[in-house]
């Protein structure tokens, strides 16, 4: 196991993790406006001054160089400073919002997989029947509806017309913190991002199930007299669930790219929020910050996937 | 196929092609059937939207702003007194052709790249494939944010961006596909025949890779739709006053038009979810259609 995890994780991850660095930086540097653009401007300036400047800042040194004194400092955990006026670190802005963003996040992945795997595995062991044609609709309807209009219609019904759900928001400023309270904040964003999650699981689960079904080694299991609830949640489901388990490292991005436009939605203040208010501000350092950490993350859930792989297929695990 | 006779049998014509194949079991299956006809009644809407209501879709009327649907905007109007209808029908237009364009940059990415890796294989193939796990480990939408306000908003450059990073997943199906072509008889056969790069690539291993990918194109179709849905709706997308689906349902951000006037914003997010639909069932269909195992 751990000779595929270095494998994974070093000879893979290591390379993409430079190439996804090295592109951030790219995008950077092709930001229009560098930090000596504004003294082009000024009448009668020496040329030399503007020289001297970009000398001071470094930019004259080679892209390559720049690359690895920005990762440097990127390992020292220095994102840069926020181009608003409080120019505070990026790296500090980043990690008030992150846990609010991992939270909506865990939230979904936990909705999809409890609710997608259950009924998965109904809709399989009800093949050609009434309901399992209705789940199969369903997961469709799924994942063809956009979740941010998804979002809008639970809003629409859930806050403004049964007025039951708050509209927005992550907890109201001076309401005491209450696990139920801040339920009622959380279900509605986290059932949006979690609705695409339902329904490929869903999809994947039935079609993973059926192949395992009809395999040999679980007819023998049932001729040995085991009772079907056994045969199904002992016998196939382990190994249905694998082909699953890779599915979960394709979906850490998907989740992600949904949280942002979900977190728009809600007015969820996480960093999904803050990288389309940086966008709209043109705040090129935060934007950056923002895209590193959700690389990072998704690399970090692939590595979960992968670990996750590796303990439920024994064949990785003695490789 | 137990009731051909020898003869026919014998008979070249009466050989059906995979593709006849296909269309016999797709026209088997109602759900794609319908999701192909709603399709094609989409893309009628879409391509004869001036012609289908009287209004303007981009023409302001300040004496007619947030008009509720009544017989004159069957749909109403919106902020700006515009016919809702009739920017739902342009809508199509914009997301449908971005849909289009963006997947055939995307199959163009990928049919070069892909047959590269799987077919020279070694060093080359290692590098295509590490690149396309870049791609894969950015989150989707935040690429195309990034990228959108780096090149400035415009219906182009939507088309462009959203064409560009969806490369790696058609990529890869088709390096696997000439992967495991590549090694297979008929294959081997020919180059033992004498047959150049070129005639082994182009007559023997891609007319064989072209069912998966027609596949992954009609889906990928699907969510670009939801691509420029969601850029657009963040305001990063179609710029207005254009109408796209996506920025249509960007004016329900505003709680007084998403409380009081639905009709603003359900139409075009029912549409996306229609398209969408009928373009995933469509392409699911083709998959059982053409795939060789089933039967």
């Amino acid at each position: 196991m751990m000779t595929y995890l270095i494998r994974r994780v070093v000879f893979q991850g290591i390379p993409v993790l430079i190439g996804f660095t090295f592109l951030v930086f790219l995008m950077i540097n092709f930001a229009p406006g560098d930090p000596v653009t504004h003294l082009r401007g000024v009448p009668d300036l020496d040329p030399r001054v503007i020289e001297q400047q970009k000398t001071r800042l470094g930019l004259d040194r080679p892209l390559i160089v720049r690359y690895f004194d920005w990762v440097g400092e990127l390992l020292q955990g220095n994102l840069g400073r926020s181009f608003d006026s409080a120019r505070r670190p990026v790296a500090d802005l980043i990690k008030e919002r992150m846990p609010v963003t991992i939270l909506l996040s865990v939230s979904s992945i936990i909705i999809g997989w409890g609710v997608g795997i259950p009924v998965g595995i109904y809709s399989a062991r009800r093949q050609y029947s009434l309901s399992d044609y209705t789940i199969t609709f369903m997961a469709f309807v799924g994942v063809s509806i956009p979740n941010f209009f998804f979002g809008l219609i639970l809003l629409y019904i859930f806050a403004l017309i049964l007025n039951v759900l708050p509209a927005g928001g992550y907890f109201r400023p001076g309401e005491d913190f209450t696990f139920l309270g801040m339920l009622s904040y959380l279900i509605m964003p986290a059932l949006t991002l979690g609705l695409a999650s339902i329904a490929s699981i869903t999809r994947y689960m039935r079609s993973s199930m059926l192949e395992v079904i009809n395999q040999d080694y679980l007819r023998t299991a049932r001729a040995k007299g085991l009772r079907d609830r056994v045969v199904i949640y002992k016998h196939a489901l382990r190994n249905a669930l694998i082909p699953i388990l890779t599915l979960m490292g394709f979906m850490v991005p998907l989740i992600f790219s949904g949280a942002v436009i979900t977190e728009q939605v809600f007015s969820w203040p996480g960093l999904g929020r803050m990288v389309i208010d940086a966008t709209h501000q043109r705040n090129y350092p935060l934007m950056m910050g923002i895209t590193l950490v959700f690389g990072v993350l998704t690399f970090l859930g692939n590595v979960i996937a992968d670990i996750a792989y590796a303990i439920a297929d024994p064949r990785i695990r003695y490789d | 196929m137990a009731e051909y006779n020898e003869e026919q049998i014998l008979s070249r014509r009466n050989i059906e092609s995979p593709w006849r194949v296909g269309w016999r079991r797709f026209k088997k299956n109602r759900v794609a059937l319908l999701g192909a006809i709603f399709l094609i009644i989409f893309i009628f809407l879409a391509v004869f939207a001036p012609y289908l209501t009287p209004h303007d879709p981009t023409r302001a009327d300040f004496l007619k702003r947030n008009e509720a649907p009544s017989a004159e905007h069957w749909l109403g109007t919106d902020e700006m007194g515009r016919d809702v209808l009739t920017r739902v029908l342009h809508g199509g237009r914009i997301s449908l052709s971005v849909g289009l364009v963006a997947v055939s940059i995307t199959m163009g990415i990928a049919l070069i790249l892909g047959p590269i890796a799987g077919y020279v294989g070694g060093f080359t193939d290692t590098l295509i494939m590490r690149m396309a796990d870049i791609f894969l480990s950015f989150p989707f939408l935040i690429l195309a944010i990034t990228a959108s306000a780096l090149l400035g908003p415009s219906i182009y450059n939507v088309m462009i961006i959203l064409g560009v990073i969806s490369w790696p997943g058609p990529c890869r199906l088709l390096r696997a596909e000439f992967l495991k072509l590549k090694n297979q008889d008929f294959v081997q056969g020919a180059i033992a025949l004498g047959a150049g790069h070129r005639r082994v690539i182009l007559i023997h291993i891609l007319p064989n890779a072209i069912p998966p990918l027609l596949v992954a194109a009609t889906l990928g179709v699907a969510s670009t739709i939801i691509g420029e849905a969601g850029l657009s709706f963040l305001g990063l997308g179609v710029p207005p006053p254009a109408p796209s689906w996506g920025n249509m349902l960007n004016s329900a951000q505003a709680l007084h038009i998403m409380e009081g006037m639905p009709w603003m914003w359900l139409p075009p997010g029912i549409a996306i979810f229609l398209a969408v639909l009928s373009i995933n069932f469509m392409g699911d269909g083709l998959r059982d259609a053409l795939d060789p195992k089933q039967e």
